[in-house]
């Protein structure tokens, strides 16, 4: 059933074309010193705030960096990134959304009464009170991303892993003798694995979001790194005359972000038809 | 409906009181010395005796919070070490700003949000529906910071229909309140049109076209009106989140609220002014949730119903 799952999942044409754009831009993360045209550091003195030309396609800033070079050095730093904010998020987040669900009891009621307190601020109002915490930087805003997202997922977690706790095969397999591990491993995991597919995909688009926020609001990523949320804020300051500063990662954020997203709302309709629909 | 308001209002203090042990700690878990990280290293080691003092961190932790929890009852939040004025005022100051962008901005989204998931359902399958499902699709995936760049540099750059921002005027607001409002509208068209779309397959909507009544009429009176409990709610949690939303934009757009003051004290390392704005807004944001809860149970009946069936 699983890997009928995994297949229709695959053919699916909207899930195809959201992996192969997602695909090249993981490429041109891992292969951009060779397809930047410059050095993303570079500074053009002879060529500064250039609009987009034949030799700097998308322009350039205000100490003559080519910004083409710079966006696809910081598909980089944003994959990785959020990648690594996601990661805390997922580990974190479904260790306590599974401990809380199969344990239940008092220790679901702690954990869940903890992560009502964190949910009672906006997200980014906890991601800020982590960098209040830890300090502005790229890390640190890495961190505070991963742990402000940690008890939405959990939440997310608990509720797909009741759903397969209420169901008989789980009482069975305890009532045979099952360790709790292997009742874990065997069936919460595979029988939540593509919900918990869809909820990291939704959540690397947030993460994407909240540390190129983080980044444009100065606590992020610190120039001259080629973040694109960095690159955005310098980008505001010359709206008036260099348009192409503040638009180009502004636009790479939206596509990156809405390619996540499509592919986080196909992969559901595939996993989740009844929340999807 | 009492013990369920009662119900709502203890967990709501309880989430109040696990806020004000957050933000208690924020300053205990900042690694270091948190007070020479306030004053920088330059502070003479009477100044960092001094501040120790005035904030009572020479004291047993317990003791810290006991009167941490006291201060607050009495409506002390503490001094801001930058200004060196009291954290109450200072979010009394910027709070009223912070809440007029939010509440503008909810009333544009409102506006946007019904009248396009309305006729993306009424034109369901359409050119119009996939406009503005797909509106709303990119209105998630957008960064809210750069679609305020480009309204700035659409209708205050190119067009000068609306100066830089750099008031609070009607005419300064209008721009950051219209990021935020159409960034927020998109759940709300998203919601509005799938509810409708079950509303209009409905006997009474036949109904209503056999009896040959207006189409406007069959939408706005028949239709929406049935749509509206779930789309009042989301609209109650969507002003609570935009009151965190704003955060960010206020940076856009130079906006003396909440969000700048609370960036500024992160960067300045003002622990005071940080863990009042953190509790304060949280707060906020409890109470706005904890309303709509409520009202969500008063005008829904069947709600209640579905409680007491369940129970």
């Amino acid at each position: 059933m699983r890997a009928n799952a995994a297949m229709k999942s695959l053919s699916n044409i909207r899930v195809k074309i959201c992996l192969l754009f997602l695909l090249g831009v993981v490429v041109i993360g891992v292969l951009a010193p060779f397809l930047a045209p410059y050095h993303p550091e570079k500074p053009f003195y002879d060529a500064i705030l250039q609009p987009p030309s034949l030799k700097h396609w998308l322009g350039t800033d205000a100490i003559g960096r080519d910004v083409l070079s710079r966006l696809i050095h910081g598909v980089r730093v944003t994959l990785s990134v959020s990648a690594l904010a996601v990661l805390i998020t997922f580990i974190v987040g479904t260790l306590a959304g599974l401990a809380s669900a199969y344990v239940g009891g008092v220790l679901d009621n702690v954990l869940m009464r903890v992560m009502d307190v964190f949910l009672a601020l906006p997200s980014i109002m906890l991601a800020l009170a982590i960098v209040a915490i830890l300090g502005p930087g790229m890390t640190n805003a890495m961190i505070a991303v991963g742990i402000s997202s940690i008890p939405g997922f959990a939440r997310l977690v608990r509720g797909a892993a009741l759903s397969i706790k209420a169901s008989g095969f789980v009482e069975a397999s305890r009532s045979i003798g099952s360790s709790p591990g292997w009742i874990v491993r065997r069936h919460y995991l595979p029988n939540i694995g593509g919900v918990l597919l869809v909820y990291t995909m939704l959540f690397v688009g947030i993460a994407i979001l909240e540390t190129a926020a983080l980044s444009f609001i100065g606590l992020g990523a610190q120039p001259p790194t080629p973040e694109w949320g960095t690159m955005l804020s310098e980008g505001k300051k010359y709206i008036y005359d260099s348009w192409w500063l503040a638009t180009f990662p502004g636009l790479a954020i939206t596509v990156l972000v809405f390619a996540v997203n499509y592919l986080s709302d196909s992969l559901q309709s595939v996993f989740d038809p009844k929340s999807a629909s | 409906m009492i013990s369920f308001v009662l119900n709502r209002f203890v967990s709501g203090c309880i989430v109040i009181l696990g806020l004000t042990v957050l933000s208690f700690l924020l300053v205990h878990l900042v690694p270091g010395d948190p007070v020479q990280v306030m004053l920088g290293i330059h502070a003479t080691p009477e100044r960092m005796e001094e501040l120790r003092s005035q904030l009572g961190l020479d004291k047993p932790l317990w003791t810290q919070y006991v009167r941490y929890l006291s201060d607050l009852l009495h409506g002390d939040l503490g001094t801001s070490i930058k200004t060196g004025r009291p954290v109450l005022v200072e979010i009394a100051d910027r709070f009223p700003e912070t809440a007029k962008l939010a509440v503008s901005a909810l009333v544009i989204a409102i506006v946007i949000g019904i009248l396009t998931g309305t006729l993306a359902a009424r034109f369901k399958g359409s050119f119009i529906d996939a406009l503005f499902t797909g509106f709303a699709t990119l209105g998630v995936s957008i960064p809210s910071f750069w679609l305020g760049i480009l309204l700035v540099m659409l209708f205050s750059v190119t067009l000068k229909w609306f100066p830089i921002a750099n008031g609070t005027g009607f005419r300064d607001m209008i721009l950051p309140a219209l990021t935020l409002g159409v960034v927020a509208s998109t759940l709300i068209s998203r919601l509005t049109r799938n509810g409708m779309v079950d509303a209009l397959s409905n006997d009474y909507i036949r109904t209503a076209r056999a009896k040959g009544l207006e189409e406007r009429t069959i939408l706005f009176r028949h239709a929406l009106r049935n749509v509206l409990i779930p789309v009042v709610t989301v609209i109650g949690l969507q002003l609570a989140s935009l009151i965190g939303g704003t955060v960010i934009i206020e940076q856009v757009f130079n906006w003396p609220g909440l969000g700048t003051m609370a960036i500024g004290s992160i960067l300045s390392r003002d622990f005071p002014l940080i863990q009042g704005t953190i509790l304060f807004m949280g707060v906020v944001y409890v109470v706005i949730n904890t309303i709509v809860d409520i009202l969500y149970h008063a005008i829904d009946p069947r709600v209640e119903f579905g409680a007491k069936v369940a129970s």
